[in-house]
């Protein structure tokens, strides 16, 4: 039990360090990038990276437009992040917002809130992502809005019965009798007892947001062309993965790091945060 | 089918509010105002969009979907001749995904408390965090680029032809006899299937895994150990028959992400399927096409997510009662 409280301990601060790095790289990409992630250098295209063959100009080589690499994955963490942090936001303020009304109130309310999502969730979320951007149209802001509309049922789904619970307790009841509110009892009573879910999830929703701003721009649905993301990385390289397989590697591996730094941040902080969690049981 | 009716209005809805003029996109670009006045009042598009709606619904329950702006050609044809390679490459990746899920989660647990089970938890983690389209991509790096040992293009050789029959090619190379050309499609289909289905078995290893370490703590499984019940015969006649239940489920629920995943895989291996086709309807905004492929989409994760209900309740004999 004691070894388990350190190996999460260790998980939690290894991922929380990785999560950090990235979120630096993104505030700072313009004074930590070596070059401009749009400037064309024609005479020294698909160039590998240093430790492929390639010159230290150049540290992970260059694309079909003599483009930096390194630079654009490193740009294209500030696009990441921030499509990340405001689609995760956007996201959790929604679904917890209507969770709490639906699982506090119950009712017809909590009738219409569950079908809305019933109907959100008969939709793969690939799809229903992309049909919003075709109505939407391209650009950072609407891919936000886009990943905010699909993902809010994440979090009501899971928190509405977090909060049926919470409103259970007795300690609810009194807040009623004692003559407060409902909003002061949904933020002051309910809201803290389903706060380690809320944090969870929103570790989660972070690694899924990466990806479907991955995805999106994959398929040039995404962020306007001249602002690099992975996506968009990954889309120009597949076309020299014969001649330049790194090109591809990449941004496929940033992904990665990144989309897995934030799921074992979640993990590690759900294991901290909630003494239920069935990690803890001792098998 | 009450979802199914309120979904298929919001997504006409919202494709009527869209800024596009689907009377203008079906004339050549010199028609004149006139012209394109004239097909929007054919095309009943001056109408209201309830009334729209309407008839649309008239025509789409006699399995008439109206016409791609962009094939010129029925939109039911054109949906029902990509439809079989997308439900092949979807079935075929679901069952890798329930077999290998399930056979890993088991392997994890019964190894509970040792490296092997550890090592299996950080492997689970490591796929978990690489979505199926990075899957795909990267077996293209690895086992058609570098190592190439599959095909990474479309369901079938340059060259080679089926008679078709089914439109499902692995039924259509057996039915013709061509055990050659049957294993041709099967390794077109390797690395489709093989990303699609992995990138969906962590959910299944994850669930089975805790459900299982749930289902331990029952107090008939520490009866079963006293009865001296060998520790495979708990697992295999006590414990998984009730800790494969939310894996029924969660295979239910999640299905809609795997089937919309079919989506970016299709692109990334040329595959001639519904994903293919609705990529390139939303690229050219082919209302008709879009409409009635959301719809096959939603109406299969409905689907989906009935049979799990039904399955949970075939197996768990407490509903029932």
């Amino acid at each position: 039990m004691h070894g388990f409280a350190r190996y999460a301990d260790i998980r939690l601060i290894l991922s929380g360090g990785a999560v950090s790095a990235i979120l630096l790289m993104a505030l700072l990409a313009p004074w930590i990038a070596p070059h401009e992630p749009n400037d064309q250098d024609l005479l020294s295209i698909l160039m590998p990276p240093v430790f492929a063959g390639g010159s230290a100009e150049h540290l992970l080589g260059t694309d079909s437009l003599g483009r930096d690499i390194l630079s654009r994955l490193i740009h294209g963490a500030r696009t990441a992040m921030t499509v990340a942090i405001f689609a995760s936001c956007g996201a959790m303020l929604l679904g917890s917002v209507l969770a709490c009304i639906a699982g506090y109130f119950g009712g017809r309310i909590d009738w219409a809130i569950s079908r809305m999502v019933e109907i959100w969730l008969s939709f793969p979320p690939v799809v229903l992502s992309m049909l919003l951007i075709v109505g939407l149209g391209i650009g950072t802001d609407k891919v936000i809005l886009a990943i905010i509309l699909v993902d809010w049922t994440r979090f009501c789904r899971v928190l509405r019965t977090e909060v049926q619970v919470t409103r259970r307790q007795d300690y609810v009841a009194y807040a009623r009798l004692a003559g407060f509110s409902h909003g002061r009892i949904i933020l002051r009573e309910v809201l803290p007892g389903v706060l380690p879910m809320i944090v969870t999830l929103f570790s989660l929703q972070m690694g899924i947001s990466v990806v479907v701003e991955a995805i999106l721009s994959f398929v040039s649905m995404g962020v306007p062309a001249d602002v690099p993301a992975w996506g968009q990385m990954i889309a120009d390289a597949r076309i020299d993965i014969y001649s330049a397989p790194w090109g591809l590697a990449l941004p496929i591996l940033m992904i990665f790091v990144t989309v897995l730094s934030f799921n074992a941040l979640g993990d590690s902080l759900n294991r901290v945060l909630d003494p239920r969690s069935s990690a803890r049981r001792p098998v | 089918m009450p979802v199914f009716a309120v979904v298929s209005m919001l997504v006409f809805l919202a494709l009527r509010v869209l800024p596009v003029d689907p009377a203008q996109m079906s004339l050549p670009p010199s028609a004149t105002i006139e012209q394109v006045e004239a097909k929007r009042i054919e095309m009943g598009l001056t109408k209201p969009v309830w009334e729209q709606y309407a008839v649309w619904l008239g025509s789409a329950v006699r399995g008439d979907f109206g016409e791609s702006a962009q094939y010129r050609m029925p939109t039911s044809t054109l949906v029902l001749q990509r439809l079989p390679a997308t439900i092949e490459l979807a079935t075929c990746a679901l069952a890798f995904a329930i077999v290998f899920g399930v056979a890993m989660g088991l392997l994890i647990f019964a190894a509970r408390g040792t490296v092997l089970a550890s090592a299996g938890m950080v492997v689970t983690s490591v796929i978990m965090a690489l979505p199926d389209f990075l899957l795909a991509l990267l077996f293209i790096l690895l086992l058609g680029v570098l190592m190439p040992l599959f095909p990474v293009n479309g369901r079938l050789a340059p060259g080679l032809s089926v008679p078709d029959l089914t439109g499902f090619l692995l039924v259509d190379t057996l039915a013709a006899g061509e055990p050659r050309l049957f294993l041709n499609a099967l390794s077109h289909m390797a690395l489709p299937v093989l990303a699609l289905g992995l990138a969906f078995s962590p959910a299944i290893i994850r669930v089975l895994h805790s459900s299982l370490v749930a289902t331990y703590q029952q107090s008939y499984i520490r009866q079963a150990r006293l009865r001296g019940l060998s520790d495979r015969s708990i697992l295999f006649g006590q414990a998984l028959k009730n800790a494969i239940l939310p894996v029924v489920v969660l295979v239910g629920t999640q299905f809609g992400g795997l089937f919309g995943g079919t989506l970016l895989v299709e692109l990334i291996f040329s595959y001639p399927g519904l994903g293919n086709l609705m990529l390139r309807a939303m690229q050219t905004v082919d209302l008709n096409v879009i409409m009635a492929v959301a719809l096959i989409y939603c109406a299969t994760t409905l689907i989906f997510n009935s049979l799990a209900d039904a399955g949970v309740y075939l197996l768990n004999p407490r509903l029932r009662s």
